[in-house]
C-alpha cells in the first residue's frame, strides 16, 4: 500500500467514524428532547427567559432602580426649605408638614427648620438663619438623623461633580492607585506591566494637558491612564473652561452597564471613593456557570438511562468505536455549553475571550459528570455525583476570580480572565494557557477514564463507587509502561489540587501555610502516583511480587517526574513570585551548580516514595494506606528540606 | 462459521465460562442451554464481542470476537433489549441501519421487507406505545438491519405469548433456510429442540454435553419401550385401559416378551417407544429438578460476579406437553 493510499484510507476511515459520531449526536439530540414533552420545554425556556430577563434589567438598573426602602424616615420641613431638594433625591427620606407637636406624637421622625438670628446692627449684614433640626425621642429618629446627614453629604457631593467648574469644586486632587499585593507579578499576570491593575482617579485634567476629564466619569476606575495617571497638579485649575468639567455620574460618556461594571462614581469626596471589588463583573461571569448545572443534569441522566435500561449494549455491538459513542453523546451538550456561553458573553458584552475561558470549564462540568454517572449505580447516586461536581467546580472557579484585583493566584480559575475581561484589563496568552491548561487536560483525562468503564463488562454491573473508580483505573492499565503514562496524565489534577491548596492557604500566616503546603502537595503527589498501582494489583494485573512493586513505583515515579516539568508553566505567569508558589512550584535561590541535584533529587525522591506506595499496594487497601502515609511523610520531609536549604 | 476454542472467562476467583469447545457451520441453528449460571450468556457475549474473554480464541465468520470488522457480520439480540421509547420502528431501524453503514435505499427496503415478514403492524408508533411482542419483533428485526450471516439470540422468545413465540421460532428457522448462521439460547428447551440442528448443555461454566439432539438422547437418555400384550404376564401390568403392558429398556427384552405371551397363547398387540425429551436428560445431567411455578426465579453466581447469566428459570406454565406417545 503506497502511502497516498494510507493517507486516503486514514480520510475514509475519519470520514465513516465523523458521519457515525454526527448520527449518534443527532440521534442523541433526539432522545434528549422526546425525554420533555413540548409544554415542559416550552416552560424551561420561558422561565430561563424570564430569569434572564430578570437579572439583565436587574444588573443594567441596578444602580439607578428605585430602592426597596422608600419612606422610611418622614421629615418635618417646609415646603420652601433648601433641605427639601435633599429629601426628594433621598428614597428613605419622605417630607412631611413641619409640625412640632407631630415630632411629639410620634408622627414625623425628624423636624428641620431654621432659627432666625438675631438682628444685626443697621449697616451691618444680617446672620443666616440657622439650621434646627430636632428628632423625635426614640431609635428610629436617631436613625432618621443618620439617614439625613448622610443625605445632605450625598447631595452636596452631587452638586460638586454637577459643578462646570471643576477646580473650584475640587480644589485638591488626589490620586489612588490599586497595585497587587505581589507587586511585579501581578503586572506580568495581566499582560501589561506599564499599567496598574486597577486604579481610581478624578481627573480634573487641571495639568493643563486639555484633555477632557470624561474619562475619569465614563472609566471611573481609572483603568484608563489618561485618566487617571495625569491628574498630579491641580494647582493651575483656574482654567475655567467647560472641557474641564468635574466627573459628572449622569453624563452619558459611561452607560449604566459601565458604571456597574467599573464602578464609575468612585469618583467624588475621598469618603465615597470605595475599592475597586468587581462585584459587578463577578456576577456576570457567575452567569457562564449557572447553565452548566441544567446541562449536566441532562447529560447524566442520558448517560445513566443507557446503563440502567442497557440499551447501550445494543450500541456497543455496533460497528462504532466506544470513543466515537461517547463522542456522539457528548457533542450536543457541549455544543449546548458552548452556545449559552456566546449568548451570554453577547448579552454582557463579553468577547470570544470569554467564551475561550468558559469552554474549559464546561468541558470539565461535562467530563465530571460523564465520568460520575458511569460510576453512579442509580439516579439517587447520580444526584448526589452532581450535586458535587456542582459544588467543588463552582466553587473552584467562583471564588479565586473574587481576588481578581488582588492576587494572581486567581488565575487558577479561567473565570478570573473573563472578570478581566469585563474589567478592561488585557490578558495575555501564558495567562491564558495557565488557568485554562489544567482545565482541558482534566476534563480530557475524565473522558479518558470514563471511556474506559464505557464496555459491557463494567457498564451494566453494580458496584460501588470507589469500586468503579478502580476499574477505571485499571481498564487503562495494559503494562508497566502504561503505569508512567497514567501518572503523568494525572498532572492536571495534582495541578489543580496543588493550586487550590495554595488558593486556600494563601491567607494564613506564612508560617503555617508553608509547612501545611507542603504536606498537602507531598499527599496529593503520591497519591497520583500510586492510585493506580493499586487499582492494578487489586484486578489482579500485575502479579504481586515486591519485584514487581519497586519497578512499577520506579515507573510510576519517572513519569512524575517528566510530566512535572510541565509546571514550569507556571513561572510564565508569574506564581513563584509568591512566597507560597515558591514554596509549591520551584524553591528560590537555585543556582546553575544546583540545578543537577534539583533534577536528580526530584527523581530519586518520586521513584522512591512511590516505590514505598506500591510495596503497600501490592498487600491490600490497608498496607497501601501505610505506605500512602510513609511515602507522603519522606516526600513532605524532603519538601522541607529543598525550602530550608534553597527557600 | 464459528469457531470456539479453550474459551474461559472469570471474575475474580469465580468462573463464568471454562474451556468452551465447539464448531458451528454456516447455515446451521446452534442452540445453547443450561441452568441459571451455566454461562450461557457470558458464552454467547465472548462471541459478539461485548465481553473479553480471559483466555482462549473465538473466531466469527473469520474474524476475531471483538474485531470492528466482525461487527458488520453480526446480528445480536440480547436476552433484553430495552428499546428507545420515543422512537418509532422505522426511525430506530433506521438509525441502526446507519451506524452500520448500510446505504439508504438499501435499507429502507430491507426494514420494510423484515418487517413484512415478521408482520409487525403499527410502524410509525411510538416504540413505548406497542406491545412486547411487538417490540421483540422490532428488535428482532433491528439484529438483521445489517443483513449479517451470523445471528446471536439470546432467548429470543423469552417472555413472549406462545402465538409471538411461534412466530418468532419460525422465523428463526426461516433464517436457515437464508444459510444463516443462528446461535439460539433457551430456557424453554422445546424451543432448542423444535428449531436447532445442533445443541450444546453448559452446567457451571462448561459443556457437559454436546450434539443434535437425537445424539444427545442417544448417549444420555434412557430409551424405553412400552409393550402391550392381549394376556396376563409376569411382567405386565394392567392398564386403565384394560390393556397388560410391560415397560422394558432393551429390544432383547421386548423380543423375550414376545416370545413369553407367544407361548401363553397370547400375542404382543403394540410397542410403543419412550424417548427421553432434551429436558429431562438436561435435569439429569445437571442434576436438577423440575422447577416449581412459584420458586422459577434468581439470580445466580455469575450475574452477581459481573457475568449475566440471570436468566429466570422457566415457568411451569411455559413447559410443553410431554411428548406423545405413539407405534414405533
Amino acid at each position: 500500500m503506497t502511502r497516498r493510499d494510507r493517507f486516503r484510507a486514514i480520510l475514509s476511515t475519519a470520514a465513516r467514524r465523523l458521519r457515525r459520531i454526527r448520527r449518534i449526536a443527532r440521534w442523541e439530540i433526539a432522545q434528549s428532547t422526546a425525554s420533555y414533552n413540548r409544554r415542559t420545554l416550552l416552560i424551561a425556556i420561558v422561565l430561563v427567559g424570564v430569569v434572564g430577563g430578570v437579572a439583565a434589567a436587574a444588573l443594567s438598573l441596578g444602580v439607578a432602580s428605585p430602592s426597596p426602602n422608600t419612606d422610611i424616615y418622614r421629615i418635618g420641613i417646609d415646603d420652601d426649605s433648601p433641605y427639601n431638594q435633599v429629601i426628594e433625591d433621598t428614597p428613605a427620606l419622605v417630607a412631611r408638614p413641619p409640625d412640632a407637636s407631630a415630632l411629639d406624637r410620634g408622627e414625623i421622625d425628624l423636624l428641620v427648620g431654621f432659627v432666625q438670628q438675631p438682628q444685626a446692627p443697621a449697616g451691618e449684614p444680617q446672620p443666616p438663619p440657622t439650621l434646627l433640626v430636632e428628632r423625635a425621642p426614640s431609635d428610629k429618629g436617631n436613625a432618621a438623623l443618620t439617614a439625613f446627614r448622610s443625605a445632605v453629604q450625598s447631595y452636596n457631593d452631587r452638586l460638586m461633580t454637577q459643578e462646570p467648574n471643576a477646580t473650584a469644586a475640587y480644589p485638591v486632587v488626589v490620586e489612588l492607585r490599586y497595585t497587587p499585593q505581589a507587586g511585579d507579578g501581578a503586572g506580568s499576570l495581566v499582560g501589561n506591566d506599564d499599567e496598574p491593575v486597577a486604579e481610581l482617579g478624578n481627573d480634573t485634567d487641571g495639568t493643563g494637558d486639555g484633555d477632557s476629564g470624561d474619562d475619569g466619569s465614563g472609566d471611573g476606575d481609572g483603568s484608563d491612564s489618561d485618566g487617571g495617571s495625569d491628574g498630579g497638579d491641580g494647582d493651575d485649575g483656574g482654567s475655567d473652561t467647560p472641557e474641564q468639567s468635574a466627573p459628572d455620574i449622569d453624563s452619558d460618556d459611561g452607560s449604566l452597564l459601565d458604571r456597574a461594571l467599573f464602578g464609575g462614581s468612585t469618583s467624588g469626596s475621598p469618603a465615597e471613593i470605595s475599592p475597586p471589588f468587581p462585584f459587578a463583573s463577578l456576577l456576570l461571569a457567575f452567569l457562564f456557570l449557572v447553565p452548566m448545572n441544567f446541562i449536566i443534569q441532562a447529560y447524566g441522566s442520558s448517560i445513566l438511562n443507557e446503563r440502567i435500561s442497557r440499551r447501550g449494549e445494543l450500541l456497543l455491538v455496533a460497528p462504532v468505536e466506544r470513543l466515537d459513542i461517547v463522542a456522539g453523546k457528548t457533542l450536543p451538550y457541549i455544543a449546548v455549553a458552548v452556545a449559552v456561553t456566546a449568548g451570554i458573553a453577547v448579552a454582557i458584552g463579553g468577547s470570544l475571550l470569554s467564551v475561550l475561558a468558559v469552554v474549559p470549564i464546561a468541558l470539565t462540568f461535562l467530563a465530571a459528570t460523564f465520568l460520575g454517572a458511569m460510576f453512579a449505580r442509580s439516579f439517587k447516586e447520580l444526584t448526589f455525583v452532581t450535586v458535587t461536581i456542582t459544588t467543588f467546580l463552582t466553587t473552584y472557579v467562583f471564588v479565586p476570580s473574587i481576588f481578581t484585583n488582588v492576587t494572581p493566584i486567581a488565575l487558577i480559575s479561567p473565570l478570573t480572565l473573563v472578570v478581566m475581561e469585563l474589567q478592561g484589563e488585557a490578558v495575555g496568552l501564558g495567562s491564558y494557557v495557565f488557568s485554562t491548561a489544567p482545565f482541558y487536560l482534566s476534563s480530557g483525562v475524565l473522558f479518558m477514564l470514563g471511556t474506559g468503564v464505557y464496555r459491557e463488562e463494567d457498564m451494566f454491573t453494580q458496584k460501588r463507587v470507589p469500586l468503579k473508580f478502580l476499574d477505571a483505573l485499571d481498564a487503562r492499565l495494559s503494562g508497566v509502561a502504561s503505569v508512567g503514562v497514567l501518572t503523568a496524565l494525572f498532572l492536571p489534577f495534582v495541578f489543580v489540587a496543588e493550586l487550590l491548596a495554595i488558593a486556600v492557604l494563601f491567607i494564613a500566616p506564612i508560617e503555617l501555610s508553608i509547612p501545611l503546603i507542603l504536606v498537602v502537595i507531598a499527599a496529593v503527589e503520591e497519591v497520583a502516583k500510586s492510585i493506580h498501582v493499586f487499582a492494578g494489583f487489586e484486578s489482579d494485573r500485575f502479579d504481586r511480587s515486591a519485584t514487581t512493586a519497586l519497578l512499577l513505583g520506579a515507573v510510576s515515579g519517572v513519569g512524575f517526574f517528566i510530566a512535572e516539568k510541565f509546571t514550569v508553566i507556571a513561572q510564565v505567569v508569574g506564581l513563584p513570585d509568591l512566597a507560597l508558589g515558591e514554596a509549591a512550584l520551584q524553591p528560590a535561590g537555585v543556582t546553575p551548580s544546583t540545578t543537577l541535584l534539583l533534577l536528580a533529587g526530584p527523581l530519586v525522591l518520586h521513584t522512591v516514595t512511590a516505590g514505598i506506595s506500591a510495596l503497600g499496594a501490592r498487600r491490600d487497601f490497608r498496607w497501601y494506606l501505610v505506605a500512602l502515609t510513609a511515602a507522603t511523610v519522606v516526600h513532605a520531609a524532603y519538601n522541607f528540606g529543598v525550602v530550608t536549604l534553597y527557600g | 462459521m464459528i469457531e470456539v476454542s479453550g474459551l474461559r472467562k472469570t471474575y475474580g476467583d469465580f468462573a463464568a465460562v471454562v474451556g468452551s469447545e465447539f464448531e458451528i457451520d454456516r447455515g446451521e441453528i446452534f442452540g445453547v442451554v443450561g441452568p441459571n449460571g451455566a454461562g450461557k450468556t457470558t458464552t454467547l457475549k465472548m462471541l459478539a464481542g461485548l465481553i473479553e474473554p480471559t483466555a482462549g480464541t473465538a473466531t466469527v465468520a473469520g474474524y476475531d470476537a471483538g474485531d470492528p470488522e466482525m461487527r458488520h457480520q453480526l446480528g445480536f439480540l440480547p436476552e433484553e433489549s430495552p428499546l428507545y421509547e420515543d422512537m418509532t420502528a422505522r426511525s430506530y431501524l433506521r438509525f441502526f441501519a446507519d451506524l452500520y453503514d448500510v446505504p439508504r435505499d438499501v435499507a429502507s427496503d430491507r426494514i420494510e421487507s423484515t418487517l413484512d415478514r415478521l408482520e409487525l403492524e403499527y410502524r410509525d408508533r411510538r416504540l413505548g406505545d406497542v406491545s412486547k411482542g411487538m417490540k421483540r419483533k422490532v428488535a428482532i428485526a433491528r439484529s438483521l438491519v445489517n443483513d449479517p450471516d451470523v445471528l446471536i439470540y439470546d432467548e429470543p422468545a423469552s417472555g413472549l405469548d406462545p402465538l409471538t413465540t411461534n412466530s418468532v421460532l419460525e422465523f428463526t428457522e426461516e433464517l436457515r433456510e437464508e444459510d444463516k448462521t443462528v446461535v439460539f439460547s433457551a430456557h424453554n428447551l422445546y424451543h432448542v429442540e423444535s428449531v436447532c440442528d445442533r445443541v450444546v448443555i453448559m452446567n457451571e461454566g462448561r459443556i457437559i454435553a454436546r450434539g443434535s439432539v437425537a445424539e444427545i438422547r442417544e448417549e444420555h437418555g434412557d430409551t424405553t419401550y412400552h409393550v402391550y400384550s392381549d394376556i396376563d404376564l409376569p411382567e405386565t401390568e394392567l392398564t386403565a385401559d384394560g390393556r397388560h403392558r410391560a415397560v422394558v429398556e432393551t429390544m432383547a427384552d421386548v423380543e423375550e416378551l414376545q416370545d413369553a405371551a407367544k407361548a401363553a397363547g397370547g400375542s404382543v398387540t403394540d410397542i410403543r417407544t419412550d424417548e427421553p425429551s432434551l429436558e429431562s436428560i438436561f435435569l439429569e445431567l445437571t442434576g436438577q429438578q423440575m422447577p416449581s411455578p412459584r420458586t422459577a426465579t434468581g439470580t445466580d453466581a455469575a450475574s452477581e460476579a459481573g457475568g449475566d447469566d440471570a436468566e429466570p428459570m422457566p415457568d411451569a406454565s411455559e413447559e410443553p406437553p410431554s411428548q406423545p406417545e405413539g407405534p414405533q
